[in-house]
């Protein structure tokens, strides 16, 4: 049992990435990215392609495919949404959805659709405690993708609770009309939270990599729990992201355990709909309002 | 009040000049051809019915609505800066119905009104709104309507503004309180800086106003003096809602 929590977990922990991605896009320009998945994708592929066929170094790859992957979020907010978003979210989504098809076309144009290996960025044998709870097993990989999570967690409170930049992040998010007569210039804001994102997206295609292998639709699964994670922490804040998506992980693993394999995918979206029904602004979620 | 402890380097000075304002709102013709003189140092007051463009016309000089005509400062001309420009230059707009942000605290929203200052100054703040010094840590969306204001206003002047344009800051207050609010913007420009202040509160904006222009449909119906604008009967019952001499 105790395993199959740490696995759900450390499954959880990349939801959890997928989540905070996700919310912050969401938070600030309103909209759902649904190319999130395949942006991370494509730049899994870069790094692959970076490693494998030109010859680079992971590490030195790994930091080209981040910073690439921050670029193409800023230049699509900047150039693919900000001119219709006086239009509406709808359209904007249906952006996010062209998006999508092109990361995929482009992938199997370049890439084909073989799976590619992914090296693990930690390898060794996992760490083995005993004691009077039993055995339990915990792969090196687990402990870089919850160090991940915890760094980025760290960083995040701290950055908007503390910087200047933080502050106007959430501003923005609350209140964008707002934010810009405080001098906020929210285009950068609007930039910043897509490449922040953006960027998430491909630490997500690297963690994952090397147990989904390098394919067109390598994220497609991670987008959805994400997007799950994101709903049952109430799509608002990190910390409902964050726990969302451990909270999921664990769900899913104990039901792919103890009642099927097959039931792993349904049982998220039975969660976004009980959530919905029952807790619409979340497990996490605020329900202080301001008086008007 | 200790008014002049860090200025803005950058904040233009002179008189405000409109001049031939117009605003569509899609199909609608919000503002018709509006010109206003803004003093520099004065209180300036708009006043007008719902719906007659006050609104608006604060929002143009802040540079948040597209608008044609110009708009001008001193002898510059500020048409093309981007709000958050304008607020550099020293021009900053307090929105109506307060548009704090709730979630935050008292102290995360004066931080993000000093966003486009380099050293966070809370002197001046702290000199009008003592209460808030108390609150820095409460969630904005906890204080009471008066204090909310006050917080939309100290949020304002956290980036030293040199124009304050107040939008309807007596909304929803309890008469008590908009007293205060008038102590207030009265304190605040006796500091120096130029207020334009919409308000439907037309007797509140004409007792601290140096100058009134009366807006209906877009268009200016009348303006000058509150004591010329009083002096007439048919003035007072038809754009001023009968307010006392």
């Amino acid at each position: 049992m105790i395993n199959q929590i740490i696995l759900g977990l450390s499954t959880g922990a990349t939801y959890s990435l997928v989540a905070i991605g996700l919310v912050m896009m969401y938070k600030v320009s309103g909209v759902m990215n649904f190319a999130y998945a395949n942006m991370g994708m494509f730049v899994t592929y870069l790094i692959w392609w970076l490693t494998s066929s030109v010859g680079m170094n992971l590490y030195v790859s790994i930091v080209i495919g981040i910073i690439f992957a921050a670029i193409m979020g800023v230049v699509v907010e900047r150039y693919g949404l900000r001119p219709i978003r006086h239009l509406s979210s709808a359209s904007m989504l249906i952006v996010t959805f062209g998006i999508l098809m092109i990361l995929e076309g482009l992938a199997v144009q370049i890439w084909g659709t073989d799976y590619k290996p992914f090296p693990e960025l930690v390898t060794g044998s996992p760490y083995v405690f005993r004691g009077d709870f039993g055995i339990f097993v915990l792969r090196r990989q687990d402990i870089l993708i919850f160090s991940i999570l915890l760094g980025i967690s760290l960083a995040l409170l701290f950055f908007t609770r503390y910087t200047k930049f933080g502050i106007a992040v959430r501003a923005v998010s609350e209140n964008e009309e707002i934010a810009g007569y405080m001098g906020i210039n929210v285009g950068s804001v609007l930039a910043f939270s897509w490449g922040f994102g953006a960027s998430m997206a491909a630490i997500v295609g690297i963690v994952a990599a090397p147990k989904v292998f390098v394919s067109p639709t390598m994220l497609t699964y991670y987008q959805i729990q994400g997007f799950t994670a994101a709903v049952l922490g109430g799509f608002e804040t990190f910390n409902g992201a964050i726990f969302g998506g451990l909270i999921l992980g664990v769900i899913e693993k104990l039901v792919g355990n103890y009642i099927s394999e097959g039931f792993k995918a349904t049982i998220s979206l039975v969660i976004i709909i009980v959530v919905l029904i029952f807790f619409p602004k979340g497990l996490f979620g605020k329900n202080v309002r301001g008086r008007v | 009040m200790a008014s002049t402890t860090s200025k803005n380097p950058n904040a233009m000075s002179g008189d405000v000049e409109v001049r031939k304002l117009q605003v569509w709102y899609g199909p609608v013709h919000a503002i018709k051809g509006i010109d206003l003189d803004i003093k520099a140092g004065s209180i300036t007051t708009v006043l007008g019915a719902n719906g007659a463009g006050k609104s608006t016309t604060l929002k143009a000089i802040a540079g948040g609505v597209k608008y044609s005509g110009s708009i001008s400062v001193g002898d510059e001309l500020i048409d093309i800066l981007p709000v958050h420009k304008r607020v550099e230059k020293g021009i900053v707009l307090c929105p109506e119905g307060r548009g704090i942000f709730y979630s935050m605290t008292v102290k995360e929203n004066l931080l993000a009104g000093a966003y486009r200052r380099s050293k966070v100054d809370y002197s001046l703040v702290f000199d009008v709104f003592p209460i808030l010094k108390d609150r820095l840590n409460q969630i904005a969306g906890t204080l009471s309507g008066g204090e909310q204001q006050m917080l939309a206003i100290a949020r304002a002047l956290m980036s030293h503004p040199s124009y304050l344009l107040l939008d309807e800051p007596s909304l929803g207050l309890a008469p008590v309180v908009i007293q205060k609010i008038a102590e207030v913007i009265k304190e605040i420009n006796a500091s120096g800086i130029t207020v334009v202040l919409v308000e439907q509160n037309t007797s509140l904006a004409l007792s601290i106003a140096n100058y009134a222009y009366v807006l209906e449909n877009g268009k200016v119906a009348l303006h000058g003096t509150p004591s010329e604008l009083l002096k007439s009967d048919a003035i007072r019952e038809k754009y001023l809602g009968g307010v006392a001499k």
